[in-house]
């Protein structure tokens, strides 16, 4: 024969004539043997003689590599480039990479076992391969099975072939030419892709450009503070009063800072002041009086303040038999709450003041009507 | 694929016979002809009409989503302390429904479970629809979608890396390997498919693509060969990723310290939860194929009566944990964790709790009974309420566990909106248009595995001569 052709394809009606027939086209010698099925044939590779698939041990170094790329890379970032400690563990504590290590290791394997199994080993995508454009195709992919003959060499003797594959037992044979151009990827198909890519690239550009030309000013997207929310110093709608922050609730207690409760002055009569007569209750008592007290009470608690004839009024004598009388709890009520014209100190004084406050009024009540035994407690 | 030799049937007792895989006559021609009809044919009315309500409802979850980029995340009812809800709970459950696929298509391939081979290219594809869909929530609840590949370690001018001790990152590997995996899985097994229907179709177009897809398979038997072992190997590699990726998700929880996520059993009983989910998603489906798309003779109903067993034994499994969840509330006398408990039963939400009960341990055990497993009406209940019970199961972990935890001051009471029940509808929306859309241009039986394990697909003894 002087025309070359590239195998001669024996079709077969089962697998077990299909197997059957392998080792006779075999013995033939007269070119490499390849089996076209629609499905995997349970030992074709040994009647074939492949070699066995070298994915496991590809799979196995990929992985491996995979696993010692993540403790790297996780490593390096974690411990060296940019250390961060975590839950107070070492920048260098490796166990917490371990998810990431078989994640990545999974990755690499599976991508070498897919595409490595694809690209390296079948040396696929081949679209111009002579048996797609065969008539036996159609046949191979849905339930034929076929034997080829492949040209070895230009001696190849089609007719020879075709002759071994009937008389091993297939029902058609067909004589495959030699492949010219793959019809799918010439130069010029490949270039007129390109260019219809990068026409559309260039579109696509056009388009934004002149869309953000023309809408300039519309967001797209509404950042984090224009969210509805409260705003400490600003309006709002979600409360009632329109204001976004609110005062406390009314009843609001400061963590540690429970009142005593007061009650009328007659119930507050039976208070009993917690503070110990030490000299620094004095002199915080001695303080507050001076801050709040004295510009009315006068320095000695006589009524006698330096606002009395500014303001015309009659600030209390607190050295007066009345006041004198007073248990600790009422001079504390009116502290807390006032009296006649006197405001509340509530706000002003703290818990401990007021009561060294009322230490000190005592103090200062003693100093004034002082008795001769006094004089005793001061001589030693 | 590959299947143990033939033992002749009078050897073996009659209950230990492998009843058949399909219903009638059938040769690998006349599945090619059966199983691929209907993505090469017109599709019918029925099929447009499913499709214009699966569209409707992903219009309105992309919808939902594009207003809450607008106007942030403030759009959705969570809020102190409840950062986490519909979000992370879809984004739980979606991944978890595509396990089922992985588990059908990888594990069961290991067993050398010859039943799945019909049903698992339909389960792997829901489950990359199902991840598709569930990479969608923690993309936009970082709040800014537009700055999330600020998650992927990569040099960048600011200096900063990711930091690798967080379960979150841990996440974002996890889930992206297992998309990864899961897609590369599929496509391998669709090659020899795709293969069949490139020399099948008449159509000039869909001749291009297919001849692309295929990237020129001819089945060679050198090439079956290295198929062969890749596909055992992604088999195995996908079974380790399958356990591992739920138990990675359910680090976000146990890692932390809030009473009711900080617990050993939770990767285990996550996955199991995923499976268990995952399995009624993919009986819902088959049952609508089955009965739509005329291959009530490849799917059977073992199959389903297989697929519903695996339902209730996960359905048990699902039982133990909750009683080891309250066992360990009981048994620590950790007050925090007693408190937890007792609000998935008496609390605000204890409605979900019973839910959650109700639909995973208390429906699926008529499954006991062999007339239910191959009763549609039954196995629809129980799919149904499984895909509701593992729903709301991800919503007491995650709302029960936040709303009130160590604070009395901190708790408040979580209140979703619309725009959460829009997405969540939406992704369902998705997931169901991307099924009609698979079924209309793919194989959704994997005829190539299908043919292989037909009577006399393979040859006897294994070519040896002394065959009769």
């Amino acid at each position: 024969m002087s025309e070359t052709s590239y195998a001669v394809l024996g079709t077969f009606e089962t697998p077990d004539a299909l197997m059957q027939a392998i080792p006779k086209v075999r013995a033939s010698k007269l070119g490499t043997v390849e089996a076209y099925t629609p499905y995997a044939i349970h030992g074709i590779e040994e009647a074939l003689g492949l070699r066995r698939s070298p994915l496991g041990g590809m799979v196995l170094v990929m992985g491996i590599l995979g696993a010692l790329t993540a403790f790297g890379f996780q490593y390096w970032i974690s411990a060296i480039d940019y250390p961060i400690i975590t839950g107070g563990k070492a920048p260098d504590s490796w166990e917490a990479f371990i998810p990431i290590m078989f994640e990545v290791t999974v990755l690499f394997a599976t991508f070498t076992a897919g595409l490595g199994m694809l690209f390296l080993l079948n040396k696929l995508p081949f679209f111009g391969h002579p048996v797609l454009s065969s008539k036996s195709i159609k046949s191979i992919t849905r339930d034929r099975y076929v034997l080829a003959l492949e040209a070895e060499s230009e001696a190849f003797d089609s007719a020879a072939a075709a002759v071994a594959l009937q008389a091993a037992g297939a029902s058609q044979v067909e004589i495959l030419p030699a492949p010219d151009r793959s019809p799918f990827l010439t130069s010029d198909y490949i270039l007129r892709a390109a260019g219809g890519i990068f026409t559309a690239c260039l579109g696509a550009g056009l388009v934004m450009y002149f869309a953000i030309k023309l809408f300039p000013v519309m967001a797209p997207m509404k950042y984090m503070q224009d969210q509805p929310r409260l705003n400490a110093q600003k309006p709002s709608s979600f409360f009632k009063d329109g204001h976004g922050m609110q005062r406390p609730v009314a009843g609001t207690v400061a963590r540690g800072h429970l009142p005593t409760a007061t009650g009328t002055q007659e119930e507050a009569a039976t208070l009993a002041n917690p503070l110990p007569r030490t000299r620094e209750v004095f002199a915080v008592g001695r303080q507050a009086y001076k801050n709040r007290c004295e510009v009315c009470h006068g320095s000695v608690g006589d009524g006698v303040g330096s606002l009395t004839a500014a303001y015309g009024g009659k600030p209390a004598n607190l050295q007066a038999q009345q006041f004198r009388d007073y248990p600790d709890g009422k001079i504390y009520w009116a502290i807390v709450n006032g009296k006649n014209a006197m405001p509340s100190h509530a706000a002003d004084l703290s818990e401990s003041q007021r009561w060294a406050v009322v230490h000190y009024v005592r103090a200062l009540q003693r100093a004034q009507n002082a008795k001769d035994e006094d004089l005793k407690v001061a001589i030693p | 694929m590959r299947t143990d030799a033939a033992i002749p049937a009078g050897d073996i007792p009659e209950g230990l016979v492998e009843p058949s895989l399909y219903v009638g006559k059938v040769t690998p021609g006349s599945l090619d002809d059966q199983v691929l009809a209907f993505p090469e044919t017109k599709p019918p009315r029925k099929w447009y009409f499913a499709l214009a309500i699966t569209l409707t409802a992903a219009l309105i979850g992309v919808v939902s989503i594009g207003y809450t980029f607008y106007l942030g995340i403030g759009a959705w009812g969570n809020s102190s302390p409840v950062f986490w809800a519909f979000d992370i709970i879809n984004f739980v459950f979606w991944v978890g429904i595509g396990h089922a696929g992985t588990l059908i298509s990888a594990i069961l391939f290991l067993f050398r479970k010859r039943w799945r081979n019909a049903i698992a290219r339909f389960a792997e594809a829901m489950t990359i629809f199902a991840v598709i869909c569930a990479v969608i929530f923690p993309l936009i609840h970082v709040g800014r979608p537009w700055l999330a590949y600020w998650l992927f370690p990569y040099p960048n001018q600011r200096a900063l890396w990711t930091n690798f001790r967080s379960p979150l990152l841990w996440d974002v590997f996890a889930v992206n390997t297992y998309f990864s995996v899961s897609l590369m899985f599929w496509y391998l097994g669709l090659i020899p498919d795709i293969a069949s229907m490139r020399d099948r179709t008449t159509s000039k177009l869909r001749k291009v693509i297919y001849t692309v897809l295929a990237m020129g398979w001819r089945g060679a038997a050198s090439h079956w060969q290295h198929y062969e072992k890749a596909y055992l190997l992604l088999a195995g590699l996908a079974t380790g990723l399958v356990l591992s990726v739920h138990s990675v998700v359910s680090f976000d929880f146990a890692t932390s310290v809030v009473p009711g996520w900080h617990m050993t059993i939770f990767p285990p009983y996550f996955v199991a939860g995923a499976i268990f989910a995952g399995f009624a998603m993919v009986v819902m489906v088959l049952v609508v194929v089955r009965e739509t798309m005329e291959l009530k003779n490849l799917i059977t109903m073992r199959h389903l009566d297989v697929m519903n067993k695996v339902i209730l034994s996960m359905s048990c499994i699902m039982g133990y944990s909750y009683m080891m969840e309250g066992f360990t509330a009981w048994y620590s006398m950790n007050e925090f964790l007693h408190h937890g408990f007792m609000n998935i039963i008496t609390g605000t939400y204890g409605w979900a709790g019973w839910v959650t009960i109700s639909c995973n341990i208390l429906i699926p055990q008529i499954l006991w009974f062999k007339k239910a497993r191959a009763s549609y009406f039954w196995m629809i209940l129980v799919a149904t309420g499984v895909t509701i019970g593992m729903w709301f199961e991800r919503f007491v972990i995650i709302v029960i566990s936040l709303h009130q935890d160590y604070l009395p001051s901190a708790w408040r009471i979580y209140k979703p909106t619309m725009v959460d029940f829009g997405i969540l509808l939406g992704t369902f929306g998705i997931f169901f248009t991307l099924v009609l859309l698979f079924a209309r241009v793919l194989p959704v039986i994997a005829t190539t595995e299908v043919k292989a394990i037909l009577p006399d697909a393979q040859p006897s003894h294994h070519g040896d001569d002394h065959h009769v």
